[in-house]
Parts: C-alpha cells; structure tokens; sequence
C-alpha cells in the first residue's frame, strides 16, 4: 500500500510538531512494507504538487494540530482549493487524520473529531478514522530522549493503521487516554499551579523573552 | 452596547447590510470590518504570542486593528459563508490569530484544561454563517472557542434564521419581523 501524508500545519517544517510525529508514523507504516510521500503545507510553493498527490492517490492520511479547536485555517484554504467536480467524478479515495494538540486530555480533540467525521463526505472520499492525541504541545521544545519518548508511540499507531487499514475507535481512545483528568489530580494541579506558572517563565526567558507571560500590551483598549 | 461585526463576505452583500441597518437601529454602537478589505495572514503556529512577546502577534498586518476592537467591544458577530460544512479559511484564519488573547499559563475550568485570559474582558460572541453546516456542531464549536478565552457564546446562526439571532441579542422585536 502507499499512502501520502500531507502535514497540514502552517509552522515551519523544522519547527513543527506535526513533523516530527508523522515521521515517527512513518516509520510503523513502512515497517511492515508499504511506502508513503509526505507533504507539508507550510511550503505554499508545493501546493500544487499536493493537489496532484491528492487527485492521483487512493490512501491519503492529513496530519494536523488542533487549532482553535478545529482544523487550522490553511488546512481550510488547502481544502478549499481543491477540484471538487474532478474529484466527484473520480473513485472514491481513503482518508483518515491524525490530530494533535496541546492540551492534554483526549476531550479536548473531540470537538474537531466531530468535524473530521463530516468532512470526507463533503471530500467525495470514504473516511479511515482519526487519531487523536493530546499534550504534543512541547514536541519540538524538548531534546534528545525526552522527544523520543513523547513521539515513539506514534510508531506502533502507524504500524497498526498499515495493518488494520482503519483506526479503530477504541484502541484511539486508549491511545488518547485519559478523556478528563480525575478529580484528584485536577485538585494537584491547582496546588501546583505556582509552580508551573515559574517552570513556563523560565521556559519563556530562554526563548528571549524579556517581560511577564502575563504582559498585557492593549490594557489600554479594554473597557 | 458596543458591537464589532466582522465579515469575511463581499463588501455589497446585502443581507449583511441587513444586519448592521438592522442593528443600528436598535440605537447601538456598531464598528464594521470586511476582511476582504484588510491585510489578515494565517497563524504561523510560532508561539512568539505566548512565549517570546506575550499578547502581540509576530504577523505585523491589518489583524491588531481586530484585536483592539474586539478589547473595546461588548459583543462580536463573525459573519462568513461555510464551506465543506465548517466556516471558510477567511475566517478560520481570523480566528486562529485570536491566540494573543490566550496566555500561556493554564489551569483547570469545568474539569479541563484551559488558558488563563490575557485580559480581564467580558465579550460575547455570535456566529452567523451563509450556507450549508451542521448547526448542532458550529454551535458546540463556537461554545468552546468562547470557554477558552473565558467569553461567552450567543451561538451559531444560519444567516436564513436571522431572528433567532435576533433573539439570542435580545431584540425580539426584531426577532418578530424576521420570522
Ligand atoms: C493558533 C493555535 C491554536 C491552537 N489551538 C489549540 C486548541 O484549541 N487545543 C489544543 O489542545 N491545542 C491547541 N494549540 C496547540 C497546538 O495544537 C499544538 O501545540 C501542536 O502540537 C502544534 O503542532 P505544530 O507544531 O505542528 O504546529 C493551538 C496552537 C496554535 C498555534
């Protein structure tokens, strides 16, 4: 089987998330030996190789991060831009989606899952599933093993995609697990909270950030 | 009350002229941006608005000007056509750049994770929208972009049922003429 991947993230590839899990995907995909082609569509230059892509493949896999709590606008612009008489006409492609966000509970994905459920009808294509995953957000902050480990399930989900042909809801579930935090750790957390607040100023400070992460630079506009 | 609407449809469209003749009337005060006419690039997903420069994008275009009147405003009406069942890139770009308004500091609301608010702002927001969708999902969508800015969401409404717009904004006169 060969699939395309298309990385429907408007950050640069080197920078992105995204990226970095769909290579680990890629690696479990091809494993048990199939072949894929991946595209970003943050290099605007290549969109009309995507489209080609798109238009002369059957299995098509869109990787994207959550954003605003759906799909991000350039996924929207690139979909937007596709043929849609060409592909009514055409055979029916497979589609699935891979997302991934920030925040960490599976819940949190649920919303744009709603939408990538709709979306392959309007996309002329039979939908494959999505995998949801959160708490991505750090991907590229983090070095050497600690990255590792926050993308090395991704191989194992690329693996079974290549094997079953489909997600399956359940094991994305597990995958994606927990939906909501329990109680008692929502109640740690807000003991915590200080703390966290001084580890992301720090963070914040290496990235060359001089004031609070608090800053409010319209105060002035707000009544 | 003080109204931000903001559209990504042409310029001539006569229903949304509807709407802002129709609200105006109502003795409200209404700052209007057609999108069409202004410079709004897509997020670049670079974080410089939570980590590097906290509340200002690294994108220098026309989208400070929307930020700065959504901050003076009480109310925003995002006005756009659908497309493939969700909101059009115009606008989803529009939305995707509200990120400043996020800190990067989180906590727990309602039993999940969510941002701090960069600003001590009540807003509520409505969307309208022209064309085919799934009102029972946009509504849910719209719900959940307000909890993460801490605004609150009036909904989302089919440009062909005005009133019920109308209706969520408390004129029910309006509501009245409109069905
Ligand atoms: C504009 C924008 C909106 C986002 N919205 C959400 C969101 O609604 N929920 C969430 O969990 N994460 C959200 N995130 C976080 C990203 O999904 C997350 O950091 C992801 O790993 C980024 O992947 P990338 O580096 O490939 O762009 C958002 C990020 C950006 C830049």
């Amino acid at each position: 089987m060969h699939l395309v991947m298309i990385s429907c993230t408007p950050r640069a590839v080197k920078a992105s998330n995204t990226a970095k899990i769909l290579e680990k995907f890629r690696e479990g995909y091809e494993s048990v030996g199939n072949t894929t082609e991946t595209y970003y569509l943050a290099e605007r230059k290549s969109w009309e190789q995507i489209r080609v892509a798109y238009y002369e493949n059957e299995q098509v896999l869109f990787a994207l991060p959550l954003f605003v709590e759906c799909i991000p606008g350039i996924m929207m612009e690139f979909l937007e831009s596709l043929d849609y008489e060409r592909l009514a006409q055409m055979q029916k492609k497979h589609v699935a989606f891979l997302v991934q966000g920030g925040f960490a509970e599976a819940s949190q994905l649920r919303c744009c899952e709603k939408y990538l459920n709709m979306l392959p009808a309007y996309l002329n294509a039979e939908h494959m599933g999505t995998l949801i995953k959160g708490d991505m957000f750090s991907v590229s902050i983090m070095e050497g093993d600690a990255r590792k480990k926050m993308i090395a399930p991704f191989v194992q989900m690329g693996k079974l995609y290549a094997e079953e042909g489909h997600f399956d809801k359940e094991k994305v579930s597990e995958f994606a697990k927990p939906e909501y935090f329990s109680k008692r750790i929502i109640l740690l957390s807000g003991l915590f909270s200080p703390l966290r607040k001084l580890v992301m100023q720090g963070m914040a400070k290496k990235l060359g950030c001089k004031g609070s992460l608090m800053a409010k630079p319209y105060q002035r506009y707000v009544n | 009350m003080r109204y931000l609407i903001l559209s990504t449809l042409a310029k001539e469209d006569e229903e949304v002229q509807g709407v802002l003749k129709e609200l105006k009337e109502q003795g409200v005060q209404i700052s209007y941006i057609n999108t069409n006419e202004k410079q709004i690039s897509g997020c670049i997903g670079c974080n410089t608005c939570w980590l590097r420069t906290p509340g200002v994008c690294a994108i220098n275009d026309d989208y400070e000007q929307i930020l700065i009147r959504m901050l003076q405003a009480d109310r925003v009406i995002l006005i756009t056509e659908t497309k493939l069942g969700f909101i059009s890139y115009k606008m989803k770009n529009v939305v995707d750049r509200i990120l400043p308004l996020a800190t990067m500091n989180l906590r727990f609301k309602d039993g999940q994770m969510r941002h701090y608010p960069r600003y001590k702002k009540k807003l509520e927001m409505a969307l309208v929208y022209k064309g085919q969708a799934d009102n029972v999902f946009l509504t849910e969508w719209m719900e959940r972009v307000c909890i993460n800015l801490s605004f609150t969401s009036l909904g989302a409404f089919d440009m062909e049922r005005k009133g019920d717009l109308y209706h969520a904004l408390g004129y029910d006169q309006l509501h009245a003429e409109s069905c």
